[in-house]
């Protein structure tokens, strides 16, 4: 017994020592050989991807950055560097009175959206977790939205709002509300208006569709517990309800934001700026001195702004996404 | 009993407040295949109509003429889309979900930034790139930057499919002897068809609606999708609604199509690459 015992420990201890030789060495090699074998190919798998983030988003994000201190022409393009320009082109966008009142409906333009698109799509959700006839219908039709081409929902919405013979005008009149059909779309101070409209209606499936999920995910017995307690349906909701499902409200009201302020197919389609750049946002007018005024320096001048002003969300985003970054270790084997 | 009534006048209030949601969401799709159908005059009369007033199939007839190469192209910058999502998604999702590798915390983070990047940021600067290296105005231009819109949202919904599969099924093929390519190609792929179809419905959808690189990317005058056809037709003839009208109802149907094939998939989807915490 004693002696068997005595054996085994040796040879393990005599394998240890001379590595690969011994039985249990080969089995230390192998493992880490799998284990190399598994990094290689996790590295492999990875690979294409790691290109096409470097090809199409760093590559950009870089060259844009250096596009924006260079005095761009035109003639420039067929170069890839143009003249340094310092900080010419931050100094014109700065000082340019389209650049600042883009900056200004852009905030508009995103806090409107936002508003009625939560308030909405919150009120659909609410909706959709009660049982009634109809209901599983409307929830899988409400995404129509989503699905069309922006192009489409732009051309959509100019026809619909069109001064004379537009469906908004007519039912407007035919209720009586208004005598005189409105002009929508090329009144400068109703224009945005009537892009926030339509680009709310374009982002309320995506909060029905958000919220709706989060809402099911709260339990039950919590929802009887505050019945029982004897709280009304509004107490329920804020006190209950509310607190619950708050970090996805956080993060759609954030991803919302993200959606809103690159908005660009929309409002093109629909105003394409005017009239008199009442409803020009930051993305289209970054698309303006890029591809019409071939201003590419200012242009991506502008993209920086923009660019800074999405990236601000993006410490917040990776805060609450933070359970999928972890997850990442640990399920492995 | 009034209990019981009033609960049920409650539910049929909520239908006709779904009714009406529906009514709204609905409406402008309708106006377009109504309107596709309806003679200039009508559509210039003035006067809206809610139905169908004199029904013609000349707007269709224009635009299969007109647009019917521009269908074909956007077909091939979807197919292209989805194809290179695919491609480019699939292993990454299976690398970040099932390996364990120091950067996975770095690559994800940096999918979770990409998807904010505004496109409007991207076009620019690989209009100038794309200018240099010659890829302006050709279909690899344009699908690797439609890509921008697909990869980052197929890696992420791809990979929280992944979690979802058992490990032992690819460490019992590992045992077998294969490979890890082979059990990726023979084990993890067929389980996964159902997550690949919702990527690659999402990626052609992005390349098949996509705008704004078609109208950086492209210069409008060989390579030209539906939606840059319907933008140009919308600039040169405002006054033909009748026809635009029609190319926006083509343009519809690859939406209407997936939400017919797709119905199941889409809505967890959409969720699932939103919030993937």
């Amino acid at each position: 017994m004693n002696a068997v015992t005595g054996a085994s420990s040796q040879s393990v201890g005599a394998g240890q020592r001379s590595g690969g030789a011994h039985p249990s060495g080969v089995r230390k090699d192998r493992w880490f050989t799998l284990r190399r074998r598994q990094q290689v190919a996790g590295w492999l798998f990875l690979t294409p991807a790691i290109l096409y983030l470097l090809f199409a988003f760093a590559l950009p994000i870089v060259y844009n950055v250096m596009l924006s201190f260079e005095q761009t022409s035109p003639a420039t393009l067929a170069d890839i560097t143009a003249p340094f320009a310092g900080l010419g082109n931050y100094r014109f966008i700065l000082d340019d009175p389209t650049t600042r009142t883009a900056i200004v409906h852009t905030f508009e333009f995103t806090v409107g959206s936002l508003f009625g698109q939560f308030i909405i799509g919150f009120s659909l959700a609410l909706l959709f977790t009660l049982r009634f006839p109809g209901k599983t219908l409307g929830r899988s039709l409400i995404i129509i939205p989503w699905l069309l081409p922006l192009i489409v929902t732009g051309l959509i919405f100019r026809f619909l709002f069109q001064l004379e013979g537009g469906a908004v005008n007519q039912l407007l009149m035919d209720v009586g509300l208004v005598h005189q059909p409105i002009d929508w779309l090329d009144n400068p101070h109703l224009a945005l208006l009537t892009v926030i409209i339509a680009n709310i209606w374009l982002g309320v499936p995506f909060f029905t569709l958000l919220l709706y999920s989060a809402l099911q995910d709260v339990p039950v017995q919590v929802k009887e517990a505050a019945l029982i307690d004897g709280a009304g349906a509004w107490q329920r909701l804020r006190l209950v309800i509310v607190p619950i499902i708050l970090p996805v409200i956080e993060v759609t009201l954030l991803l919302g934001f993200v959606f809103t302020v690159k908005v660009f197919d929309l409002v093109i389609a629909l105003t394409g700026g005017g009239p008199a750049n009442t409803t020009q946002l930051i993305t289209t007018w970054s698309y303006n001195l890029s591809f019409q005024q071939f201003s590419f320096g200012e242009g991506a001048a502008l993209n920086n702004v923009l660019l800074v002003l999405a990236m601000i969300c993006a410490p917040v985003y990776l805060f609450l996404s933070r359970g999928s970054l972890r997850s990442s270790s640990g399920a492995g084997r | 009993m009034t209990r019981l009534q009033r609960s049920r006048a409650l539910r049929w209030l909520c239908t006709l407040a779904t009714v009406a949601a529906l009514l709204i969401v609905l409406f402008p799709v309708y106006a377009v295949i109504v309107g596709s159908f309806e003679s200039t005059e009508t559509l210039f009369s003035g006067t809206y109509y809610w139905l169908p007033h004199a029904a013609t199939l000349d707007n269709y007839r224009t635009v299969i003429q007109a647009q019917s190469g521009n269908v074909l192209t956007s077909l091939i910058v979807g197919a292209g889309t989805a194809v290179l999502a695919l491609v480019v998604a699939v292993p990454a999702a299976y690398a970040l979900s099932k390996y364990r590798l120091r950067v996975t915390v770095v690559i994800v983070s940096a999918l979770l930034v990409a998807q904010i990047v505004p496109s409007i940021v991207l076009a620019t600067s690989l209009f100038v790139i794309f200018h240099w290296i010659h890829l302006v105005n050709t279909y690899p231009g344009l699908i690797i930057a439609d890509g921008t819109y697909a990869i980052p949202f197929s890696i992420l919904v791809l990979r929280a499919f992944f979690f979802s599969l058992p490990n032992d099924l690819t460490q019992a093929a590992r045992v077998d002897g294969a490979s890890e390519w082979q059990t990726f190609l023979r084990i993890v792929i067929p389980l996964a068809r159902s997550a690949l179809i919702t990527v690659a419905v999402f990626a052609f959808l992005n390349g098949w609606g996509d705008f704004i690189f078609a109208l950086t990317i492209l210069n409008g005058a060989t390579i030209v999708p539906v939606t840059l056809g319907i933008y140009t037709y919308l600039g040169n003839y405002s006054t033909q609604w009748g026809e635009v009208m029609a190319a926006g109802a083509f343009a519809m149907v690859p939406a209407a199509v997936m939400l017919v094939v797709a119905q199941r998939y889409i809505a967890s989807g959409l969720t699932a690459g939103a919030v993937v915490g």
